[in-house]
């Protein structure tokens, strides 16, 4: 089953009189429960691809269907909403709420959609960071958390609701080598666990070894498409 | 809530100086308020709680009673004029009196038993029935002025019982006493006993039903010669000292209530400012607009409750040291300062609210450049 399919899909960013081709006929699908690498150097378009995916910018052209619906339909609400219940995100730099604990930094996500979760979803926090090895840490503020405990706070975020697809924009770029290849094991770990797909952004190639298959993306175009392992 | 709640608990000294600095303005707001009551009061509270509701004074009296004297031609002309139900003359004078076993200065307010000019607030005893009784100041009763308690005018005059107690009568910032015409007479020829007739300094009106008061003073004043006629609340208002105090407090009351709103706006546009990164994030991830600004707008609320509490608590201990200025402490009036407040207040953190509305959620993803 496909939980992403994005078709032909263009983005052109206008900055003055020129144009600026970020994604130039992407066509990418990504099936349940697969990890997908897209791997490729600085401004080739990576983060417009997450950001098209995960519907916080929407596409020149083209279609792009998530779990069945097409949100390139969708109006600002309707894309808020879909953010909310059915992507996760990391994002490259700033993940976390700087007045929340990491504990509520996952609670956030169930309060904003109302705070159905009550009782129950403190204990699912509890549980999500215990899974992560931050057990220890619920209490903490991120300002009081490694940039390696951070990021798995940010993972926790990015599960809590339960998303179909987690978008991950370069999770290990500010972590060292050993850090970064223990996020990535801990990240294929928890979306294989749950059957969740992802698309992990990276330039580093090594890391597309955590994936279970990897897209080139260069100058806005994907290309060739390598299974890894 | 969870974000506004958990955001001023990871930030209480901030929060909790906002609330304390919107305490002390709320409060210096209420305390000025009061006292320029108090002080009005105090001046002319015998006028404005007195029952005649159109007063006529002399024409050259410039308002003010003290240099008014109202001619038995006059008088009967005033009785004259259509609407004018009850006139009756009105007398004032400052004395020398023994009062409590020292000598001091109190103005008597001459009336006509049962007719226009009496006292309205009484709280305490009864209204003169006769000759050499008086309504005196709740604020003056322990200065010699209590019920049961003997005014002496001095020197040798007539001598007064307290027989009632009215509150915010004072005049001219002295103590009060309403007596019958015929007591006030008296006392005036203590002074100056070769005076043939008193005459007195100001004619009260009761109005004839359905009549209107601003239109019966305007219709003495172009009936009658050489006469003012003001409805009571504008002898209040145009009281000799009235308006000064009021225009000077009223700029400095106004410089506060401006000060409130834009503390307030102020430190919420920065602290917005400050977390913009935090409501970027929030909006990517799925946060509605309506939730960053209602936590935004509770947070205001929050911070405006606590410093009005603040503020009714300071103003509540306060007052208490200075109740012999004649100020109390009013419930409503505090109340509707905090809110007038509030409002200011929500208005302001507006420029806050813009800020959060125009986040744009797609920041999140480079990070840099994270702008309001
Ligand atoms: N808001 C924008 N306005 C104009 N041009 C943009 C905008 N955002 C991105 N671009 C351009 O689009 C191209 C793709 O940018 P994108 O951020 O997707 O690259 P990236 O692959 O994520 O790069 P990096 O690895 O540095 O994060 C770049 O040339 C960039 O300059
Ligand atoms: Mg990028």
């Amino acid at each position: 089953m496909t939980v992403l399919d994005m078709r032909d899909v263009r983005k052109v960013y206008r900055s003055g009189d020129a144009d600026i081709v970020a994604l130039d006929h992407a066509t990418l699908q990504v099936d349940h429960g697969e990890i997908v690498a897209l791997l490729g150097p600085s401004g080739s378009g990576k983060t417009t691809l997450l950001s098209i995916a995960g519907g916080l910018l929407a596409a020149t052209e083209g279609k792009v269907m998530v779990g069945g619906h097409d949100i390139s339909e969708y109006d600002g609400k309707q894309l808020t909403e879909f953010r909310r219940n059915n992507v996760g995100f990391v994002f490259q730099s700033v993940n976390l709420v700087p007045f929340l604990t990491a504990e509520e930094n996952l609670l956030v996500v169930d309060e904003l959609g109302g705070g159905k979760g009550g009782k129950g979803a403190k204990a699912r926090a509890r549980q999500l960071l215990e899974e992560l090895g931050l057990g220890h840490r619920t209490r903490n503020l991120p300002s009081q958390l490694s940039g390696g405990e951070r990021q798995r706070v940010a993972i926790g975020r990015a599960l809590f609701n339960n998303p179909r697809l987690v978008l991950f924009d370069e999770p290990t770029s500010a972590l060292d080598t050993k850090l970064g290849a223990q996020v990535m094991e801990l990240i294929r770990n928890e979306m294989k666990a749950r059957d969740t797909a992802a698309i992990i952004v990276t330039h580093d190639r090594r890391m597309t070894e955590y994936a279970d298959r990897t897209v080139e993306i260069v100058d806005g175009r994907l290309g060739a498409e390598a299974p890894a392992h | 809530m969870f974000l506004a709640l958990h955001e001023i608990r990871r930030a209480k000294v901030r929060f909790g100086l906002l609330s304390g600095a919107v305490g002390l303005l709320v409060f210096l707001i209420l305390f000025q308020q009061a006292l320029l009551g108090g002080l009005i009061n105090q001046f002319i509270g015998a006028i404005e709680h007195q029952s005649g509701e159109v007063l006529v004074y002399n024409g050259q009296a410039r308002k003010n009673l003290e240099g008014s004297i109202i001619l038995p031609a006059q008088e009967e002309a005033i009785a004259a004029v259509e609407g004018v139900g009850e006139a009756s003359p009105l007398g004032e004078a400052t004395f020398t009196v023994m009062a409590g076993g020292s000598v001091t200065d109190a103005v008597l307010f001459g009336y006509v038993l049962g007719k226009p000019g009496a006292p309205t607030t009484l709280i305490e005893g009864r209204l003169p029935e006769g000759p050499n009784e008086a309504v005196a100041s709740e604020k003056d009763r322990d200065d010699g002025f209590d019920l049961g308690e003997v005014v002496q005018v001095q020197p040798d005059g007539v001598s007064i019982t307290v027989v009632g107690i009215a509150r915010d009568i004072n005049y001219s910032v002295s103590p009060v006493l309403f007596t019958d015409f015929a007591t006030y007479e008296s006392a005036k020829r203590t002074r100056n006993p070769d005076a043939e007739t008193i005459l007195p300094s100001a004619i009260a009106i009761h109005l004839a039903p359905g009549a209107n008061a601003a239109e019966v003073a305007q219709r003495i004043n172009d009936e009658v010669e050489g006469v003012q006629a003001l409805t009571r609340q504008q002898a209040v208002d145009g009281s000799p000292g009235v308006s000064s105090v009021r225009s000077s407090f009223v700029i400095i009351l106004g410089l506060f209530y401006l000060v409130v709103p834009l503390v307030t706006g102020l430190f919420f546009l920065i602290v917005t400012f400050q977390k913009a990164s935090a409501l970027t994030l929030l909006r990517a991830i799925g946060a509605r607009s309506r939730t960053l600004v209602s936590a935004l707008l509770i947070q205001v609320l929050l911070v405006m409750a606590v410093g009005s509490l603040i503020a009714f608590g300071l103003y509540a201990v306060a007052l208490q040291g200075v109740q012999n200025l004649g100020v109390r402490v009013e419930v409503m009036p505090a109340v509707y300062t905090s809110l007038v407040v509030l409002v200011l207040a929500l208005s302001t953190s507006l420029v806050a609210v813009r800020r959060v509305l125009r986040l744009d959620p797609l920041a999140a993803t480079t990070g840099v450049g994270v702008h309001l």
